[in-house]
């Protein structure tokens, strides 16, 4: 029963999402009933992944059935697909409960609904994927079903938006196909079963080991495509004309999430870190990484629209958790896992933040926010709490993956530099890369610092202008001439109803706790890292 | 250490290392130095604050930091340490953005920047030296670091640390954000920077110093020429300076450089295996003796705010004259900053002055820094490695720095920092407490007897006695002080007391003194006064945050990264794209091209046509005689129907759109004939044929 279970969250939400659209075409849906099976199967849904998650799930899987010969589609809950599973259906109730108060106002609503619901269960389906073959079908699904979210203004703008959308990711997923083609054909078992340590047959791979570093690569970059990674990142700052509730939810955490997870899925469980450590194309993938960040911590910085500020500092936060991958140890994926996590609370509330302020009036610009600080505090409390984190400021939860990030660099660095003590202990000083290359993990914490810096900049710009208004002048014109006032500019607005603040209350709850408490998910994340690195 | 066991707090795995507090002697004075400066300003707040707004914030934001400073002075591992001083940095930025004035939140932008660079670099540090010694424990870094075999990284290390935290004390290059901030924020809150604050960068100073490095000749030069410089820069600014609070401001940095100096002597006199407890103490009691003075000083200019709400010197001359109190405290401050024998300040200064002495005379017994001299100090192994690395031009400096001349010269500066402290310290109680305001004096006069509530003049006496207490009894108070806190810089007492009030002593101060009254004399009221008012000579574009850090921070390094993310954005993307296509295109292009090319070549040479077509037949004889088989069906068809008697006309001859099918299908006949594909074609028909027979073969065997 619990193995067939494992399907459920994958396919009840497509089953549910496709029922609301017939059901929306024929006749109008009442919202209330609308509101009420939306919630409602998200909520079970969560709730089936939840049980799935702590305990249930343990260790089974389930074949649906068979592609061709070896290539069947699979589900199983291992240790890491949890984290993502976890996440994310943690997240989609309280952002569905945020998109009812946010999208009130608009039309086609049960549309909107059905596919953001299709959405939840494909990115559930990549999550709970048991082999490379069925993440890939999953995340091209995910293309199809998030297309139309984009696409949901149909304003000339939305139309090129998505039509980028639409190229980017489906260009991408054909990369990521030749690596499948290429797992598959030197894998081990003759599956693309995940594996913590890889499915490649060593001895086989070795003697095209170029070709494979080439091809990897290639899935990276195709992969990359959805983690916004930097040549192929031009979609997201576009796809933030779609409602804040799919830039939030999709834009910030499930899309891209499910893009650096598959890399994560593709380098730790199916090229396996042994083959890939070392190599020219680690060097590539981090360099790679670093880049983004670089420029996505920039680019936001220059930016004065908010939430494409906010998806330039996606793409920026996104290449940390490949940086953090891209270090090829356990250090690494429990860096990049952590980050995966905290990451999608902050920004997340970042964006709720973002799209409260749009909702209740209007603006978004971020000159436009003066004096808002004072009008709407819980919005702009728990924006405070978020960039703090965004930051990685201790106490909250950016710090911790920040830090791992930094320590797997250096540990990498100081192994790949052939200095210190972790050279000794795992003598990997024969197996170091070519010259200079070796200093590159150096490099990258000198990126994280340069990136915090800039997100200092761009996070906190937001809030000093929210908080300390600029002063304009105001000349009244009366009897006795021209009389000259400073004034501070301020706008009357308040904070938006509870449907919107009790998500962003959670998420800087959870920020908060998980900055002061990160010990259980950091012995689990460890855990994980240690059997796949 | 003091031989007394306090205790030691833990919350493990809080925000992701644990929290490590601890108490000894140092940490012990300092949180009641803590606790008593903060009492002390948030009296004084009741009534400075009374006219203000949002004074909630103001108050939050006050308790916030004293927790948080508590926190950093009470820590037991530097990333226990770290915490505290990021939220104490971005607690107390409110205090300094508090009046939203627009110099203010100028002000409040330099003191973010470089608290968050100073925090970031700092936490780099930490990560390195973590990786190096595996422990952040500050009772365990002196074993782990001695173990430490290379050098170099750790100096690294230790250089993003002193980044970090001189940041937060204001130590020269980084001095920027005092003379802007501490003019701007509630006098209670400029106290509290500036007389505790900067001490949090003290502390990790200090630990860095006396915990990692030790007796590292190395470290301890660079701690006591950035001291120097800091020392110095800081009272010159201050000399010039016309505002109250920056003049104040200014010289905090130049204290801070007093008490940088006492910790590089320590690492100095440590090296040259001299005990360096004398450097320590003299540190130690300077911080404390500077947390004091500030307190009051400010909290003086404070009171002079609130009542007149300038603090330019020409606008609030005279306006201490006959206010007792407030004269008496500024007095005390002035005198004790000074250095002046029987206030604290001589106490901790001797002892600074005695540290430099001590290591010019040991340098002299040295052989005047002779080569040999040098090798034998050099013997350690570390120091070997860094010299053997050291270029010539290097060893020169060195040797320069290590010769008894230059910590005379060094000796000198300090005097003569002293004296300038001596000169704008006049200048400030000259202008407030002596002389008479051009116009308002009656005005200020009136003010007399309520320009402080009792409240605020009693706490105010509180740390003003303090000073003068300490002084006039420095073995009963300093000297206990100092065995207190020694314990935190790892220096043993002192063999023998110091006679303060000895004539050698004395000496240095009077000469400072000297120094002092001659600036005053000769240079301010001279050079700094026209027509009898202060100027402010200082060139506007010497600032070293206007003139280099804002340009490469605010423009030119997002700029230039800036531009190089929009020129990929704008172009490289695009252009790839393009040139992709255009690639592709001209491929497509060049092969068609090719397969045309080929074929004109085949029709010149192997395909050449002939002038004389091969056949000549009746162009349309296949349609003449299918037509004709056609006509005479349909006729037969016809006449079989009933023919004529229906009525119905005979049907049509099809020779002629047979006729002018025949010439289309012929057309084009010749048209494949003589094309590329029509080879393909056959070329396939010939493979089909082959595998046929292969395949034949193959099945009859």
């Amino acid at each position: 029963m619990s193995r067939m279970l494992l399907c459920v969250p994958a396919l009840l939400p497509i089953i549910g999402g496709v029922a609301i659209l017939f059901a929306g075409q024929r006749n109008a849906v009442a919202e209330r009933k609308l509101e009420f099976w939306v919630e409602g199967l998200t909520v079970l849904n969560s709730l089936i992944l939840g049980w799935l998650i702590f305990g249930a799930g343990e260790g089974d899987s389930l074949v649906l059935f068979h592609l061709f010969g070896n290539l069947k589609v699979m589900f199983r809950l291992d240790g890491m697909g949890r984290v993502f599973a976890g996440l994310i259906g943690f997240l989609w109730p309280l952002a569905v409960l945020y998109s009812f108060e946010y999208m009130k106002e608009e039309e086609r609503k049960s549309t909107f609904f059905a596919y953001y619901l299709m959405t939840y269960g494909v990115t559930a389906g990549i999550a709970m994927a048991g082999n490379l073959i069925t993440m890939y079908l999953f995340y091209e699904l995910l293309t199809l079903v998030t297309f139309p979210l984009v696409l949901y203004p149909m304003t000339r703008e939305a139309r090129q938006a998505s039509r980028k959308y639409l190229y980017y990711s489906i260009g991408g997923a054909a990369f990521a196909f030749i690596g499948l083609v290429f797992v598959l054909s030197f894998s081990a078992t003759g599956t693309t079963e995940f594996m913590p340590g890889g499915v490649l047959d060593l001895q086989a791979a070795e003697a095209g080991k170029n070709t494979l570093y080439l091809v990897f690569l290639l899935a990276f970059f195709g992969f990359g495509v959805k983690a916004a990674l930097f040549p192929c990142h031009g979609w997201l700052p576009r796809a933030t004309v779609a409602p804040t509730p799919v830039t939030a939810l999709l834009h910030a955490v499930a899309v891209v999430k499910s893009g650096a997870f598959a890399v994560l899925r593709l380098t730790y469980y199916s090229f396996g870190t042994e083959f890939l450590r070392g190599s020219w194309a680690q060097w590539v993938m981090m360099g790679a990484a670093m880049v983004s960040i670089v420029y996505g911590s920039t680019m936001a910085v220059r930016e004065a629209h908010w939430k494409r500020r906010l998806a330039y500092s996606t793409i920026s936060n996104l290449s940390y958790i490949l940086l953090g991958a891209s270090m090829m140890s356990p250090l690494g994926l429990v860096a990049a896992l952590s980050h995966m996590v905290f990451h999608g609370f902050m920004k997340i509330g970042s964006f709720f933040c973002a799209g409260a302020v749009m909702h209740q009036t209007g603006k978004q610009y971020i000159y436009e926010l003066d004096g808002l600080g004072k009008r709407m505090p819980v919005t702009f409390g728990c924006l405070t709490i978020a960039s703090l984190s965004l930051i990685g400021i201790p106490m909250f939860a950016g710090f911790i993956s920040k830090w791992n990030i930094a320590r797997a660099g250096f540990t990498c660095g100081m192994e790949a530099a052939g200095l210190g003590m972790g050279a000794a202990v795992s003598g990997m000083t024969a197996a170091a890369g070519p010259g200079i290359w070796r200093f590159l993990p150096f490099g990258a914490v000198a990126v994280l610092l340069y990136s915090a810096l800039m997100t200092a900049v761009y996070m906190l710009t937001v809030l000093v202008r929210a908080y300390f208004p600029k002063l304009i002048r105001e000349i009244n014109e009366n009897g006795n001439g021209k009389e000259e006032k400073m004034k501070k500019a301020e706008t009357a607005a308040c904070d938006p109803n509870w449907m919107m603040l009790v998500p962003l209350l959670i998420f800087s709850v959870i920020i908060i706790g998980f900055g002061v408490h990160s010990q259980p998910l950091m012995a689990f994340l460890t855990e994980i890292g240690g059997a796949a690195g | 250490m003091t031989g007394m066991e306090y205790g030691t707090f833990t919350i493990p795995a809080f925000c992701g290392f644990g929290l490590h507090l601890e108490l000894d002697g140092f940490r012990l004075a300092y949180t009641l130095i803590a606790v008593l400066m903060w009492a002390v300003s948030g009296v004084f707040s009741g009534e400075y604050m009374a006219h203000y707004e949002k004074r909630s914030r103001y108050y939050l934001f006050f308790w916030l930091t004293f927790l948080a400073t508590a926190g950093v002075f009470l820590s037991a591992d530097l990333y226990t340490t770290f915490i505290f001083f990021e939220i104490m940095s971005f607690t107390s930025y409110v205090w300094v953005a508090f009046d939203e004035k627009k110099e203010s939140l100028r002000a409040a932008e330099t003191y973010l920047a470089v608290a968050v660079i100073g925090g970031m670099v700092m936490l780099m540090g930490l990560f390195l030296l973590y990786h190096q010694l595996g422990t952040l424990e500050m009772s365990q870094l002196c074993q782990a670091a001695s173990e430490v075999k290379e050098k170099g990284l750790l100096y690294v290390a230790g250089g993003l640390l002193l980044f970090g935290f001189g940041a937060k004390a204001g130590c020269f290059p980084l001095h920027i954000w005092l003379p802007k901030a501490h003019p701007v924020a509630p006098a209670p809150a400029s106290a509290l920077l500036s007389g505790i604050l900067t001490k949090t960068g003290i502390f990790g100073i200090i630990v860095v110093s006396c915990r990692i490095f030790g007796a590292d000749r190395y470290w301890g030069l660079l701690i006591a020429v950035l001291g120097i410089i800091t020392m110095f820069l800081g009272a010159f600014l201050a000399l010039f300076s016309v505002n109250l609070k920056r003049t104040l401001a200014c010289s905090s940095v130049s204290q801070i450089g007093f008490i940088l100096v006492g910790i590089g002597m320590y690492g100095l006199l440590g090296a040259a295996g001299e005990n360096p407890s004398m450097a320590a103490r003299g540190a130690f009691l300077h911080m404390v003796n500077h947390s004091m003075f500030k307190l009051v000083l400010f909290l003086c200019a404070g009171a002079v705010y609130m009542n007149l709400h300038q603090l330019d010197l020409n606008d609030i001359r005279g306006f201490g004259r006959n206010k007792p109190v407030l004269k008496f405290c500024f007095l005390m401050g002035a005198l004790g900053i000074t250095g002046v024998p029987l206030w604290s300040g001589y106490v901790s200064k001797t002892l600074l002055h005695e540290s430099i002495v001590e290591y010019q005379m040991l340098l002299m017994e040295m052989g005047e820094g002779t080569a040999a001299g040098l090798g034998m100090e050099a013997a350690g192994a570390a120091v070997m490695g860094a010299a053997r690395r050291a270029s010539g031009a290097l060893n020169v400096l060195q040797a320069w720095i290590q010769s008894p001349g230059f910590w005379k010269a060094a000796e000198w500066i300090f005097l003569l920092s002293g004296g300038m402290t001596a000169a704008y310290m006049l200048k400030l109680f000259v202008a407030v407490f002596v002389e008479k305001h051009p116009d308002r004096q009656a005005e200020f006069d009136a003010m007399s007897g309520c320009d402080m509530k009792k409240s605020s003049a009693a706490v105010l006496l509180i740390p003003a006695l303090l000073i003068l207490i300490g002084g006039a009894a420095p073995s009963v108070v300093m000297d206990r002080l100092a065995d207190l806190g020694q314990g935190f810089f790892l220096a043993e007492g002192m063999e023998h007391p110091v006679v303060y009030f000895s004539l050698v002593n004395l000496k240095g101060s009077l000469i400072s003194l000297g120094i002092g009254l001659l600036i005053y004399f000769a240079g301010i009221r001279r050079f700094l006064m026209k027509e009898n008012r202060y100027v402010d000579v200082w060139p506007k574009w010497l600032d070293l945050e206007n003139m280099l850090y804002r340009p490469v921070l605010q423009t030119g390094l997002p700029n230039v990264c800036g531009a190089v993310c929009s020129l990929a954005d704008r172009y490289l993307v695009p252009v790839t794209v393009k040139v992709f296509l255009a690639v592709s295109a001209a491929g497509c292009r060049l092969m068609d091209s090719l397969a045309d090319g080929l074929i004109r070549l085949a029709r010149a040479t192997t395909h050449r046509q002939l002038r004389e077509p091969v056949f000549r037949r009746e162009e349309d004889r296949a349609a003449q005689t299918l037509g004709r088989f056609l006509d005479g069906w349909n006729l037969a068809w016809f006449r079989l129907k009933g023919g004529k008697r229906s009525g119905r006309e005979k049907p049509a001859s099809r020779i002629p759109a047979l006729m002018q099918k025949e010439e289309i299908f012929l057309r084009v006949g010749q048209l494949v004939e003589e094309s590329f594909s029509f080879g393909l074609l056959l070329f396939t028909a010939g493979l089909c044929l082959t595998l046929g027979y292969l395949l034949a073969v193959f099945f009859r065997m």
